[in-house]
């Protein structure tokens, strides 16, 4: 960490001014955004599955089971991001590209058959119900691991093993 | 649930997120200003709380009381888990946590105020 000496005059008020970005793994910089995102997803699918499969899981048991999968998917993404190192990505590389898949293919589905879909899911119509942040968010996860892990390898040099 | 003290939240919120974006532009980290928004913004919802929890005592019920209640609670966790983590980022990226923080609030509590007024319909 670099000194926490006075912030200059006029610097503690809006904060002090920030480090690069580069030094970071997964977790930092923009990946801190991604981990918050996440996490509030993780919870609220969640959440919101537990009340629902707890409370009347006859009324709509697919999309159900599909909430709490999303929201196990989230949460693999989150802890991906958060620990970063090799595995990390790449559990955040496959929970990414399974979320990719799902909001797709559910998107695809709810709008095709809405029977199916009778209470709606965060993947719903493509995650409409929730400002298409769940169709936005795999993109960006998959978009940031890609940068990450070009910078990343460049300063590693060759692997071992 | 009082109507105005959401819109107050929603305000509150909304500055909070205004502060975080700003100081992303601005490429610093977060600082008094943003934690004492984010602290406003707790102390509003805290009384939001209260006031639903009393009504609630009192004998109103939201259909989806349960939901209701989990959205409540939830929410009081939003702003100081913002706070305390946008403090700890060192990159311009600060704000932005902070930012998604306040957004999550502003549209949490719309949804408290919405699973609310369902009482009686």
């Amino acid at each position: 960490m670099p000194d926490r000496g006075d912030p200059g005059p006029g610097d503690g008020a809006l904060g002090r001014p920030a480090e690069p970005t580069d030094a970071q793994d997964t977790s930092g910089g923009p990946g801190r955004v991604l981990v918050a995102l996440y996490a509030v997803f993780a919870l609220a699918a969640g959440a919101r599955a537990a009340v629902q499969i707890a409370l009347d899981f006859a009324e709509a048991p697919l999309a159900y089971v599909l909430s709490a999968v999303a929201s196990v998917v989230y949460l693999v993404a989150a802890i991906g991001f958060a620990r970063g190192g090799r595995a990390g990505r790449r559990a955040a590389v496959v929970a990414c590209s399974v979320e990719l898949v799902g909001v797709l293919t559910v998107g695809v589905l709810s709008l095709a058959d809405p029977a199916a879909f009778p209470d709606a899911t965060v993947w719903s119509g493509f995650g409409q119900g929730y400002g298409f942040i769940p169709l936005a968010l795999p993109v960006l996860g998959l978009l940031w691991l890609r940068h990450r892990s070009a910078t990343l390898d460049e300063g590693q040099g060759p692997a071992p093993g | 649930m009082s109507t105005t003290l959401v819109a107050v939240v929603t305000v509150l919120a909304l500055v909070v997120a205004a502060l975080g974006i700003t100081s992303t532009l601005l490429r610093r980290r977060t600082g008094l200003v943003h934690l004492v928004a984010a602290g406003l913004l707790e102390a509003a919802l805290v009384v939001q709380a209260v006031l639903a929890v009393v009504q609630l005592v009192g004998g109103t019920r939201p259909p989806e009381t349960s939901t209701f209640v989990a959205y409540l609670l939830s929410v009081l966790l939003i702003p100081v888990a913002g706070a305390l983590w946008s403090r700890t980022e060192p990159t311009r990226w600060a704000g932005t946590v902070l930012a998604v923080a306040g957004l999550v609030v502003a549209v949490m509590i719309w949804r408290c105020l919405q699973l609310w007024e369902a009482t009686g319909a």
